[in-house]
Parts: structure tokens; C-alpha cells; sequence
């Protein structure tokens, strides 16, 4: 007791000293807690960003779907499994959907396309589809079903698409598949949207909603059968945990439910690089901050070194002295986190609600990405406390055992 | 003795080619009666195909229309949704109409080893197989009641098969059974033929299965329901003109 008693007199007894610590650590810890909440906010941003361009956070397939897809591999009973995902307050959209790939007629030319049924309304709650028309009208329930038995389904086509096969709005595009019963799937769609940009994941897509899909591969009377359910949900961060969950709720092994970073694993592993690359400059960041608590405990300990002499002479066991500093940095490093978590938590929720816009807005893979967004999470302020702390602790350490060691004499006798 | 041994081998020797060109030119004539055993000089015949597969299978009934070895026209009356979708081949070219789309498709070369609507037949049956006589060296040789007839590709054919076997009953001279071998010598797939039937005065086997070996639960069954013969078609059935109209 007498030495915690000791160690607050003596933080109280140079205040200038100590202030200067604490301002150095505290610094460090709102440099640290600042680009800890930069970097992980953009990349959730760009998570969030991404996953909600078409893939989702979550997405159930039959089993090998995404080694081997098939039209044959469907989600059976798609409407149940859907009606319950949709109870789940984590869920916020599922979005079911049949592909096939096709080939396109425009006016002249052919070209390859993958035909997306898509459901409108359960899609514009999943991803960002509906905002991506950038001519004509999103698909509706009211338009997606013919108005009369001769009219011809819409369709809304990619960006590169509609230009390659010179289509516009209005025109008529026709597709051939291969139908699920083996037959010829051929149909003529009236192009109502052109969807994406040059650079984006829908380019070379053709979407209808899921009746025309259905009719047009001849799958018209089973009306539960997809193949994907994409699954949008409150947090990126619940993805893996809600898939494993959603696996062994589902009680069915045909069925896989696979997190988006299994989805887009190419995605995730190249993210996982650049973040490790982001990790190296933050170790340098802890080095430096490190230094910056080595040097004022050194400092503050040399210029100490008579009155641990005393301390000594006095009778002062090496090992209270040792437990004294060590004592003296940690509640030097606690307090400094305090305040600078008092100074980087305003900063950061600001980053996190406003951001910093970027003068130009940089287009990754057909997503653009104009705000630097920062988070607030307990990873980004306990992280930097952690690293103070045991910075602090670590540093400490040398100049104790010095203080613990050294012999009355010699430090009655420096100056 | 030795003079005798000397005649015997002689006339051996000189009775060998002549023996093999026999059954070669028996062989060929057998092959041309397998080839236009289902096509005469012309037919007009009513087919139902069962296509079956392990995820799925349907029934098309169509009409088809043939001359001579070169030119087919296939028209599907059944069912509704494939109503009108027909095939033109004329000489080696081939054609698809999908009156839905209302397009007229030609069927590149490329394709040629695709199916045909989704069955068992590759688009390569229809057009090539029809010129067995002109394209493959035949030999023949007789095991126990039925002919076995071994066809090997010409030096200059152009085929994906390198052996092709038929089993042809020696009485009634009709074929029980057609194999394709790959080129390493494997067989793919065999058409068995089944049901020999009558149709206006000449008797053919009414079902050909094809069974394909690398695809397991596959099979495609052709059913002759109708078919006549020798009859005069006319010049307007093997056009694309049509190809296109609607019926």
C-alpha cells in the first residue's frame, strides 16, 4: 500500500514531467486509435460497398455450386427456406436468383450473356441494383409479368451488352439456352433498362424477373426452385458467424450457406494481402510510439537516479523500487489512454459518420469508393490501449531493474 | 505330294484377294443397305423421341422428310412449346429454325458434335453418318448367326470415331446393333435396334436406342410410328423458305 501511495505522490510531486508523459503517450495513443480507425473503416466500407453490389453477405447454393455450376444444382423448396431467413431480425434482405448462361441476338450481331431471374423487390432490398439503372425503369412487379399473353417479358441488359449488340430501350432482344428439360430455351424480351457501366459486374447481364425465367427455361411448374439466395445482412461482421449458424439450422447437407468471403474468395485473399501490407506500416506506427514511452520513462527515471539513491540508502528493498516505477508508468500509460481516447473518440465518430471525401472518387472493379469512412469498434480503442500499456510496461522495465540494482553510493554521487 | 501341297498352297494364295475383295464388296453392299434402310430413295416418316436423362426427360414426336443420303427436313409437331422447331440439312450444311424467335439458325461446324435438341444424337448423326458406304473401309466376318461388320475410317475422313461395328442378323439382313469406338480404341456409345415392324411393305427395326457409355443414365430412344417410302417430296421441302413457314 505504502508503495502505490508512494508512486502517486511522486507522479503528483513533478507535474510537469509527468504531463509531459502523459501528452506523449496519450499522443501516441490517438495517432495509433486515428489510423487503426481509418484503415478498418475502409475496408468495411469497401466490404459493405462490395457485398452489397450483387454478392451479399451471405449466399446459399446446393452443394459445388460455386466449384461447379450446374443448371441442374437448385435450391429446392427456395420459398421456405426464404419466408424463414426473412423472420431472422439479422436478416434484412434475401434475394433468390436462377442463372443461365446465354447466348444474346441484337439487331445483327451475338454475343454471350448471363441471364440473371432475378425477383425485383426482393433484389432491390439486397443489393444496389435498382440504383444502377441508369436508363429506362427498373424492373417492377407490375412490369416484370406480361400485361397480355402475346407481349414479350422485360428485360433489363448490361451496359456492354446493350452496346455491343446496338439495343436500346424498347428494342427487342432475343435469347438462346438450353431449357432444364434439354430443349432449346428461346425467347424474344423487350429491353425496358440498361443497367451498370462499362466497368461493372452487370456489363454483360441480362436480367427478368423470375416468372420469365422460369417460362423460358421451361421450369414454369416448379416455382421453388433457385439457384442462389443471396442474404444481405445488419453487419458484414456477422457474415461467417450467421452462415455456420444458418448451416446447421437448415438441417440440410445438399444445401451449402457460405459466408461472402468464401463466395468471393479471390476478393477476400487479395483484401487479406493488402490489409497485411496495412499491418506493417501500423507496426512501425506502434515502434515509433513505443520509442517516444522509452524515452520520457528513461529520461524521467536518470533524473531520478539520486532519489532512488536515498530510497536505497534508506533501506528501500530493490525490489519495492522496482515494483515503485513500474507502478508510477503503468498508472502513467492508464491515465494517458484515458485522455487520449477523450481526444480520439470525437474525431473518430466524426470520420465515421462524415468521412473524408475524396477529390476523386477511385472506381475498384466497377464499385466506386468516394469517402474515406473511419469506425468506431472496440478492436480500434482497445488495440492502441493494449499497445500503450504493454509498450509502457515493457519499456519500464530496463530503467527499474537499472533503479532496483544500483548501489547507494554510486547514485548518491551522479549528478 | 509335293505337286499337290504346291496347288494347294498356289490356289490358297491366289484364292486369298480375291476372297477379301468378295467380302469387302459384300460388306459394302450390306453397308448400303444398313445406310438406306431407314431413308430409301425418299421417306416421309412419323418418330417419337424419348430423350431420358437423370435430371429429366420428355418426348418429342416430329415428322421427318429425307431423299437420298443428302438432304433431311425435321419438323416437331409435339411438344406444344417446340411446335414448329425444325432442322434443314442439306448436302453438309445444316440449319435450325425456332419459329418462337422466328430465327433461322445455321449450325456451325464447331457444333456439329453438340446434341440435337437435347438428345443423344449429335447434329453430326444427322448430317455425316449418312455416307458410312463413302467414308469408311469395311470388312465383314460371321459370328454365329449374325455378320459383323467392321468399318474403319478412310485415310481422308474427317470423323471423331475410329472404329464403328455393326451386328447385322444374316437372315433377315437387318441390324441388331451399331458400336462407336473412340480413336484409343474404347467404345462410347451403341445403338441397339429392336421391334422389327413393317412399314408400307418393307420391314425395319421400329426403335433405335442410343445409349451413350460415358454418360451414365442417359439413353435416347427414336420410335419409327409411320413411314413410307419411294415417294416423289418435290423441290420445295428442303428449303429454307421451308424451313421458315409456319404450320
Amino acid at each position: 500500500m505504502l508503495i502505490v501511495k508512494l508512486a502517486f505522490r511522486n507522479i503528483l510531486r513533478n507535474r510537469r514531467r509527468s504531463l509531459l508523459t502523459l501528452l506523449s503517450m496519450g499522443g501516441g495513443f490517438f495517432l495509433l486509435c486515428l489510423t487503426l480507425s481509418m484503415t478498418e473503416g475502409s475496408y468495411s466500407n469497401i466490404i459493405n460497398i462490395f457485398t452489397q453490389d450483387h454478392t451479399g453477405h451471405v449466399q446459399i447454393h446446393k452443394e459445388n455450386y460455386l466449384e461447379r455450376p450446374s443448371l441442374y444444382k437448385t435450391i429446392n423448396h427456395a420459398d421456405e427456406i426464404i419466408s424463414q431467413l426473412e423472420q431472422q431480425p439479422l436478416v434484412l434482405g434475401v434475394a433468390p436468383r436462377i442463372y443461365s448462361p446465354s447466348l444474346a441476338y441484337g439487331k445483327n450481331k451475338t454475343f454471350p450473356a448471363q441471364v440473371v431471374g432475378i425477383d425485383p423487390e426482393r433484389e432491390a432490398k439486397t443489393t444496389h441494383l435498382e440504383n444502377k439503372v441508369n436508363e429506362g425503369q427498373y424492373l417492377t412487379r407490375q412490369l416484370a409479368n406480361k400485361t397480355n399473353k402475346d407481349a414479350y417479358f422485360p428485360a433489363m441488359i448490361g451496359f456492354s451488352l446493350a452496346k455491343n449488340l446496338q439495343l436500346t430501350i424498347g428494342d427487342e432482344l432475343v435469347l438462346i439456352s438450353q431449357g432444364i428439360d434439354g430443349s432449346i430455351a428461346n425467347d424474344i424480351f423487350n429491353v425496358v433498362a440498361i443497367v451498370g457501366d462499362a466497368g461493372s459486374y452487370e456489363r454483360m447481364n441480362v436480367y427478368i424477373s423470375l416468372t420469365a425465367m422460369r417460362t423460358f427455361l421451361s421450369i414454369a411448374g416448379d416455382s421453388s426452385k433457385v439457384h442462389e439466395l443471396a442474404l444481405i445482412l445488419s453487419s458484414q461482421s456477422q457474415a461467417r458467424k450467421f452462415a455456420a449458424s444458418t448451416q446447421s439450422a437448415l438441417k440440410n447437407e445438399s444445401l451449402s450457406v457460405d459466408p461472402w468471403q468464401v463466395v468471393e474468395s479471390s476478393f477476400y485473399k487479395s483484401m487479406q494481402a493488402d490489409k497485411k501490407g496495412s499491418y506493417i506500416s501500423m507496426g512501425i506506427i506502434i515502434f515509433i510510439v513505443s520509442i517516444g514511452v522509452l524515452n520520457t520513462i528513461l529520461m524521467g527515471t536518470m533524473e531520478r537516479t539520486r532519489e532512488f539513491g536515498v530510497l536505497k540508502a534508506i533501506g528501500t528493498r530493490p525490489l519495492a523500487v522496482f515494483t515503485l516505477i513500474m507502478l508510477e508508468s503503468f498508472v502513467l500509460a492508464i491515465i494517458s489512454c484515458l485522455i487520449g481516447l477523450v481526444l480520439a473518440l470525437p474525431v473518430c465518430f466524426w470520420l465515421a459518420s462524415v468521412g473524408i471525401s475524396m477529390p476523386e472518387p477511385i472506381d475498384m472493379g466497377g464499385i466506386i469508393f468516394d469517402t474515406m469512412l473511419g469506425e468506431v469498434s472496440w478492436f480500434v480503442v482497445l488495440l492502441p490501449s493494449v499497445v500503450v500499456i504493454s509498450s509502457t510496461l515493457i519499456v519500464s522495465f530496463i530503467p527499474a531493474l537499472r533503479a532496483a540494482k544500483i548501489s547507494p553510493l554510486k547514485a548518491l554521487q551522479a549528478v | 505330294m509335293l505337286k499337290l501341297l504346291l496347288s494347294v498352297l498356289f490356289s490358297l494364295v491366289a484364292y486369298l484377294p480375291s476372297y477379301s475383295c468378295f467380302a469387302d464388296d459384300d460388306a459394302a453392299t450390306l453397308l448400303k443397305k444398313m445406310d438406306e434402310l431407314f431413308r430409301s430413295k425418299s421417306s416421309i416418316s412419323m418418330m417419337k423421341m424419348q430423350i431420358i436423362t437423370p435430371n429429366w426427360q420428355r418426348t418429342l414426336e416430329m415428322k421427318s422428310w429425307t431423299v437420298g443420303m443428302d438432304d433431311t427436313f425435321i419438323r416437331v409437331l409435339s411438344p406444344r412449346k417446340d411446335r414448329g422447331v425444325a432442322t434443314l440439312k442439306k448436302d453438309t450444311e445444316m440449319w435450325n429454325f425456332f419459329p418462337k424467335i422466328n430465327k433461322v439458325i445455321k449450325v456451325p461446324p464447331s457444333m456439329m458434335m453438340g446434341s440435337w435438341m437435347g438428345s443423344d444424337f449429335t447434329n453430326d448423326d444427322l448430317v455425316r453418318e449418312v455416307s458410312l458406304v463413302e467414308e469408311y473401309q469395311v470388312s465383314k466376318s460371321t459370328e454365329g448367326e449374325n455378320y459383323r461388320l467392321t468399318l474403319i475410317p478412310k485415310k481422308d475422313t474427317v470423323t471423331v470415331w475410329g472404329k464403328i461395328e455393326f451386328i447385322v442378323n444374316q437372315k433377315t439382313l437387318l441390324p441388331l446393333e451399331q458400336s462407336y469406338y473412340n480413336e484409343k480404341g474404347a467404345k462410347v456409345r451403341t445403338m441397339v435396334f429392336s421391334n422389327i415392324k413393317n412399314f408400307s411393305g418393307k420391314k425395319m427395326p421400329a426403335i433405335m436406342t442410343m445409349i451413350p457409355l460415358n454418360k451414365a443414365g442417359h439413353k435416347t430412344v427414336i420410335e419409327y410410328v409411320e413411314a413410307e417410302f419411294d415417294i416423289d417430296l418435290g423441290d420445295n421441302v428442303f428449303t429454307l423458305r421451308n424451313l421458315q413457314t409456319r404450320f
